[in-house]
């Protein structure tokens, strides 16, 4: 039988709203990946150098902060196989594993059409370069494991006020 | 929220807010017993989840009623409509 928990030290982040909770997600995920597109964009660019840093810095920061939210918002619900959940907690845990399944299927099959399309569709390279591999390195070594937490975050509703 | 209430599975009506207050419990207070996150009994009292048989039993068993006095996949009625309700005698209402 799964136990309780105590509900004491509640923070504004567990108190997120959905909505919140979506917005900080997708800020999240997205967030190094457009850091690395703004530095690949701006290397093709007259943008001055100066504009790169504290853009670049607002979008990792993105990543960071919002990793740290969805953790603590998380806590270790999203775990596998993680502290004894009750029933509903364990199906809304199983779910959000799905649902981080099925993302990330859709970002590799994507990427794939993408890099199929470039190659063969309009017969240009795709060169896989020290940059390119650190950053699909990096993204997967951060993002992957965020992504549990990510989607309990987006799929749980509003939590219930005690009475 | 609309979009939160995207569901596959029919609700299942039941009676826990009411048990709970008639009994002066809170729900953290039912979570102890029924061994789950307080949360869930909210989830469960807003019809945000349908309970296993398993946790079902246990809260019909912990209110010492059959389960389908908790647990109904059809709204209940109010309990005070169902106490006070006035079987018409035979014969009674017709013209």
């Amino acid at each position: 039988m799964a136990h309780s928990t105590a509900h004491s030290g509640i923070t504004r982040i567990d108190r997120m709203s959905w909505r919140t909770r979506r917005i900080v997600a997708v800020v999240t995920l997205l967030g190094l990946p457009a850091m690395f597109a703004w530095s690949t964009f701006w290397l093709g660019t007259t943008v001055p150098s100066l504009l790169w840093g504290p853009v670049s810095f607002v979008l990792i920061g993105m990543t960071i902060v919002g990793s740290f939210v969805l953790y603590r918002y998380v806590r270790d619900r999203a775990d596998m196989p993680g502290r004894r959940l009750d029933e509903r907690e364990r199906a809304l845990r199983d779910r959000a594993w799905i649902l981080s399944y099925q993302v990330l299927s859709a970002v590799v099959v994507a990427g794939a059409v993408i890099t199929g399309l470039t190659v063969f569709g309009f017969g240009r390279p795709v060169t896989l370069d020290g940059g390119l591999v650190n950053a699909l390195v990096l993204c997967v070594g951060v993002l992957l494991p965020v992504l549990p937490a990510a989607a309990l975050a987006w799929i749980e509703p509003d939590a219930v006020e005690e009475a | 929220m609309a979009r939160q209430a995207e569901r596959v599975e029919p609700v299942l009506h039941n009676r826990l807010a009411v048990l709970r207050a008639e009994r002066g419990l809170s729900r953290q207070e039912l979570a102890d017993a029924l061994g789950v996150n307080y949360q869930t009994i909210g989830y469960l009292e807003r019809g945000e989840y349908n309970p296993s048989l398993d946790l079902a039993l246990r809260a019909a068993e912990h209110f010492g009623l059959p389960v389908e006095a908790v647990f109904s996949r059809r709204p209940f009625a109010p309990m005070s409509a169902q106490l006070y309700a006035v079987t018409p005698r035979p014969g009674e209402g017709r013209g």
